[in-house]
């Protein structure tokens, strides 16, 4: 900018930063005329269902990456959809995330609505330039004219055993990025719903799938009647203390809401949902009402993302909070092999702790 | 359950394709890893093929004096669709253990 940059100029390079719903493309909607009901699914039939609804309603949405396409995902997230929509709309593409992401930037400058996948959480790093680069700033750099529209499916977090670059928790990263919007969904019928929301949005948002709640299967309401994407939501009521958690978290969240209730403790679970941006006034709202907080996650520790939880949640009720925020979260060194992961994803015992120390206002 | 086909690899470098000797499997059958499947010739040498994962044989691809082009489909493989292709394990699902007790008193405002 200029040296005489004004406050109007500021507030358009932050209006710039996201694009606005008038940048969403029009696009021809086809009734789906489906007859809706609750299914019982998988996360992975959940996501597969959504993923085969949005190439159908959005002629210019589009499936890449490695092995989505013949193979059908090494998850079977995208298992059938080339078969029933093409090679041109389903499609794999060589081993180099950077190329996939680069891909991505293109198509959606041409007016797709890519929904590439990064086969997993470790191999993002090769497209990190891209995603910080090109994806989260294109619509800045051009004043607003260029949205990206590309739904980045991860595969994230740990649980199933895999070796390096198969369990890492990169939502830190990510929220850091201007530009980019990241969430997480914890269960199926959150899967398909929040898939669908991101890849009809005009912003790049990171969609970071929990591996290890694949093949649990839920109740999903495929109506969306009463269901809102927007912030996070209670997944437990209760009076004494906030769980705040995302992924595969919450479900051990609510093990723990469980086990506390047995000592007389009543845990309100709290599941974010979007790591960015992060419904500050539902945290608030929460620990306004049970005064205390633990935020659990599976990254490490330092500039986690617990540690904005627990400033978002400060800042807005340090006058009633009875305690500081504990954070239960892995430690500060690379992601352990299959072994040691439950040595370091937060386990209930950890969590119990957690919630004992702010109990007794105690610091870690 | 899911289908994973398997193609026929280069079994040298830079082979384009072998002929089917016989086939040591029969569609139907269930198989382990790594249990023979198919011995075939290349220009180099005859091999016998281990199976690359456990599955029911669903369908094999050739007979005896076949040529099969690499890459080209060999053999499809039924497995349950929780195991289909996937890097790790399918976590257990297992009733919570804990070994912590809460044991804070709550204050009056509770």
């Amino acid at each position: 900018m200029s040296e005489h940059t004004t406050l109007s100029d500021l507030e358009a390079a932050i209006d710039n930063t996201f694009a606005t719903d008038a940048q969403q493309a029009s696009v021809d909607v086809v009734e789906p005329g489906i007859v809706t009901a609750v299914e019982t699914l998988s996360m992975q039939q959940a996501l597969n269902r959504a993923l085969a609804e949005v190439l159908e309603e959005n002629p210019k949405a589009l499936v890449l990456g490695e092995d989505v396409g013949l193979l059908g995902g090494v998850f079977r997230i995208t298992d059938g959809l080339q078969k029933q929509f093409g090679e041109d709309r389903v499609f794999d593409t060589p081993l180099a995330e950077s190329g996939i992401l680069g891909m991505s930037v293109g198509l959606a400058m041409a007016g797709y609505h890519p929904i590439p996948e990064v086969q997993f959480d470790g191999f993002a790093y090769p497209a990190i330039n891209q995603i910080v680069c090109q994806v989260g700033r294109m619509n800045y750099r051009s004043r607003g004219t260029m949205p990206m529209p590309i739904t980045l499916r991860v595969p994230s977090f740990g649980g199933i055993r895999a070796p390096e670059h198969h369990g890492e928790s990169l939502e830190s990263l990510f929220a850091h990025v201007p530009g980019l919007k990241v969430v997480s969904p914890s269960s199926p019928n959150e899967a398909y719903h929040l898939l669908k929301h991101a890849a009809t949005r005009p912003d790049p948002v990171i969609f970071m799938e929990p591996k290890s709640r694949y093949w649990q299967k839920g109740p999903v309401d495929t109506s969306a009647d009463g269901y809102s994407p927007e912030g996070s939501r209670i997944v437990r009521e209760g009076k004494h203390l906030t769980l705040v958690a995302w992924g595969a978290m919450v479900a051990r969240c609510l093990q723990v809401a469980e086990l506390a209730a047995e000592d007389g403790i009543d845990v309100e679970v709290l599941d974010l949902r979007w790591l960015k941006p992060i419904d500050a006034e539902g945290l608030a709202a929460s620990v306004a009402k049970t005064r205390r907080a633990v935020v659990v996650h599976e990254a490490p520790l330092t500039s986690g993302l617990g540690a904005e939880v627990a400033a978002l949640i400060t800042e807005r009720c340090f006058g009633t909070l009875r305690a500081p925020v504990e954070r239960v979260t892995g430690f500060d060194v690379p992601y352990p092999s299959g072994d040691l992961e439950d040595e370091y994803v937060p386990n209930i015992d950890r969590i119990l702790f957690g919630i004992q120390r702010v109990l007794e206002n105690r610091r870690g | 359950m899911a289908e994973i086909s398997f193609p026929l690899p280069d079994l040298g470098e830079g082979l384009i394709e072998a002929t089917v000797l016989e086939w040591l499997v029969a569609e139907g059958e269930q198989v382990e890893r790594n249990h023979p499947l198919v011995e075939v010739e290349t220009t180099k040498s005859a091999v016998e093929l281990p199976s690359p994962q456990a599955g029911k044989v669903v369908k094999i691809y050739g007979g005896p004096g076949d040529t099969i082009k690499v890459g080209d489909p060999l053999i499809v493989f039924e497995v349950p669709d929780d195991t289909a292709g996937i890097v790790g394990t399918v976590p257990k699902e297992e009733a919570p253990r804990r070994r912590v007790r809460l044991t804070a008193a709550l204050d009056d405002e509770d």
